[in-house]
């Protein structure tokens, strides 16, 4: 092996344990009571305890913000994917001299700073009355996911072969038709990595949450958050606790979504 | 099975026009070949037929029914694509049925249907497969068998073949030939191979630059090009072209260019003197003889190359600057740097006139 390969490993596995061991130490100390956490010399045997999942999942206001978690990330996410998937089809498929400016429209909507819509959107949903309900944060959120599901939408579209689609046309398919079931269908792989991170980002969405939400729509983040000022010691325990249950759901959908891509792309002979 | 008439059809994309007034009458059961180099046209004037472009001008009929505004689902044509553009997703039955169902086929008649046309085109073992475990020469197969099982007025091959190995290229061929056959369906074939459309077609239409160069069988676009660029575009090799000016002699023209002279019969050319003319000679006209001291209708020159072809060789030497390939017969190839003299039939000999570029062979009486 040559010096330079060996230089390259020791980076790699350098890089490597910075970006895992972050996520192996809460896991770890999760699980620990807090005089393990606290010790000078970190420990990597201990007495495990459930203590502080058993906390956290005590709470009224865990499971409350779980609730509303999975009703607002899930309710965006799934109008983002049925408004945001013909949308992007439609520029994909049909340009016009509009198109450019859409999709730059759709990208700046996610470069604008949170910061700066969220004061705006807090007084207009405070005037419409709708303050502090999931209404508003499914509302606010599609925006978010509906660009997210058009600007990776846009491509994963135009990848797929315009022969396939003119095929699907002589065979008699109308346009929706083929949509449905040419674009649709091939262009899934790309389109569930789509979703997935539209999924991922509303979830762990803080900012928007913590102005729009007060407490009957607080979403687990926000909840998460609050349970730092518990009292005069940082309790580090149910922190890490929660991190590790607030990193479940979109590891889950992620398993689940990739478990049916790889069923739906399976040979069904043999 | 169906005509198809295309008139007066025009095709632009905003400012640029790529085919213009183009006319054609496609007779029911014909095999017609568009042909011509890349850009011409061709493709665009079959997807238009298709309904998979809007015709700009003109009208397209297909059985006698204006189809200009008609999907391609309601023109009954069906196409195969060069690329196959198979559904990924689907295995090859679906891909194969996929059109019956939209036409709310029976089931026990789309698996009938089905089976027959796959055992047809001997893709029965595929059937649970999907495309990409399919090699090319099978997946066209599929692609082709998707098009029958419609049972199409007409079929439509937009380059079926070039996405093939040579090997496979011909067995194909031979095999839409059969197709064709037996089904007798109205087809539009489009290649850029003039191999495929001579063998292929009752009729080729050779185009250039959106507009037909010339329409005939394929023996007569062989035996009189009616341009200088038909005559360049089909045949293998490629015809040897020859400024000369021509000079009457009384009972014959004299064909005279730099270093060579042609005689040849008045009934043959349509041509006044001093009228300045391009002389093509195909390769397999010339054969080698003894000496050229003096003599007419002669190419000599120093050989440069010998490309040996299995049968023949294709010997290349220079007349007056100009290229010259002759195809001999491979057992009495002459070697690389012999002087050698290849005689010419008169009546072998094509000319274009070098302002217009049409041929000006006489028609035949």
């Amino acid at each position: 092996m040559t010096v330079s390969r060996i230089l390259g490993k020791t980076v790699l596995y350098l890089a490597a344990f910075s970006a895992v061991f972050p996520m192996v130490w809460t896991a770890i100390n999760a699980f620990k009571n807090r005089v393990d956490i606290v010790t000078p010399t970190p420990l990597f045997i201990f007495t495990p305890t459930l203590d502080n999942f058993a906390y956290v999942l005590g709470r009224e206001s865990v499971a409350a913000g779980l609730v509303n978690s999975l009703l607002a990330a899930g309710g965006s996410v799934l109008i983002g994917a049925l408004l945001g998937l013909p949308a992007a089809y439609a520029i994909a498929r049909y340009p016009n001299r509009w198109s450019a400016d859409i999709q730059f429209f759709v990208l700046s909507l996610r470069f604008l700073p949170p910061v700066a819509v969220a004061i705006p959107l807090m007084v207009i949903w405070l005037d419409l009355g709708f303050y502090d309900t999931l209404t508003a944060l499914i509302a606010t959120y599609t925006l978010l996911t509906l660009a997210t599901v058009i600007w990776l939408g846009v491509p994963a579209f135009a990848r797929v072969p315009k022969e396939v689609e003119e095929a699907a046309r002589v065979d008699g398919y109308g346009p929706y038709a083929v949509f449905l079931l040419i674009a649709l269908p091939i262009a899934m792989r790309s389109l569930i990595g789509a979703v997935a991170f539209a999924f991922v980002l509303v979830w762990n969405e803080f900012l928007i949450a913590l102005m729009l939400t007060t407490s009957d729509a607080k979403t687990l983040p926000i909840v998460a958050s609050e349970l730092t000022q518990l009292g005069r010691d940082v309790p580090w325990g149910i922190l890490n606790a929660s991190v590790v249950l607030l990193s479940i759901p979109p590891l889950l959908l992620i398993g689940i979504l990739s478990g049916l891509l790889n069923n739906a792309f399976r040979r069904k002979s043999n | 099975m169906a005509n198809i008439v295309c008139s007066h059809i025009d095709k632009a994309y905003g400012a640029i026009t790529v085919i213009k007034d183009f006319n054609l009458e496609i007779a029911d059961h014909e095999f017609v070949v568009f042909l011509g180099p890349s850009g011409c046209g061709k493709s665009t004037l079959l997807r238009m037929i298709a309904g998979l472009e809007e015709i700009s001008g003109g009208e397209v009929s297909i059985a006698g029914r204006t189809v200009n505004d008609l999907e391609p689902r309601d023109r009954g044509v069906a196409m195969v694509f060069q690329n196959y553009a198979l559904y990924p997703h689907m295995t090859i039955y679906d891909n194969i049925a996929f059109g019956l169902k939209r036409m709310k086929v029976e089931k026990a008649e789309i698996d009938n249907r089905v089976r027959a046309v796959a055992g047809t085109l001997g893709l029965e073992p595929y059937l649970a497969r999907k495309p990409t475990e399919l090699s090319g020469g099978q997946q066209q197969r599929v692609a082709i068998a998707r098009a029958m099982i419609k049972t199409p007025r007409v079929f439509l091959f937009d380059e079926p073949l070039s996405n093939l190995d040579a090997k496979l290229r011909n067995h194909m061929r031979v095999e839409i030939a059969r197709l064709h056959q037996s089904l007798k369906t109205t087809t539009i074939y489009v290649t850029h191979d003039q191999l495929e459309a001579m063998t292929l077609a009752d009729r080729i239409v050779l185009m250039k630059g959106g507009a037909i160069e010339q329409a005939g069988t394929p023996t007569e676009i062989y035996q009189r090009p009616r341009t200088l660029f038909v005559a360049g575009f089909i045949g293998t090799p490629n015809m040897n072209f020859l400024d000369v000016t021509a000079r009457n002699d009384g009972e014959a023209w004299l064909l005279e260019g730099d270093g060579l002279r042609f005689r040849v019969g008045r009934e043959r050319f349509d041509i006044r003197e001093g009228q300045a003319l391009t002389l093509g000679v195909r390769p397999s006209s010339l054969s080698i003889s003894g000496n050229a001291e003096g003599r007419e209708n002669i190419l000599s020159g120093l050989i440069d190359l010998v490309e040996f072809h299995g049968d023949n060789a294709l010997v290349s030497f220079r007349v007056g600057g100009v290229e010259i390939g002759a195809l001999v017969p491979a057992s009495n190839r002459p070697k690389t740097g012999m002087t050698v003299a290849f005689s010419v039939p008169a009546e072998s000999l094509h000319a274009f006139d070098r302002a217009t570029g049409l041929s000006v062979l006489r028609d035949r009486p």
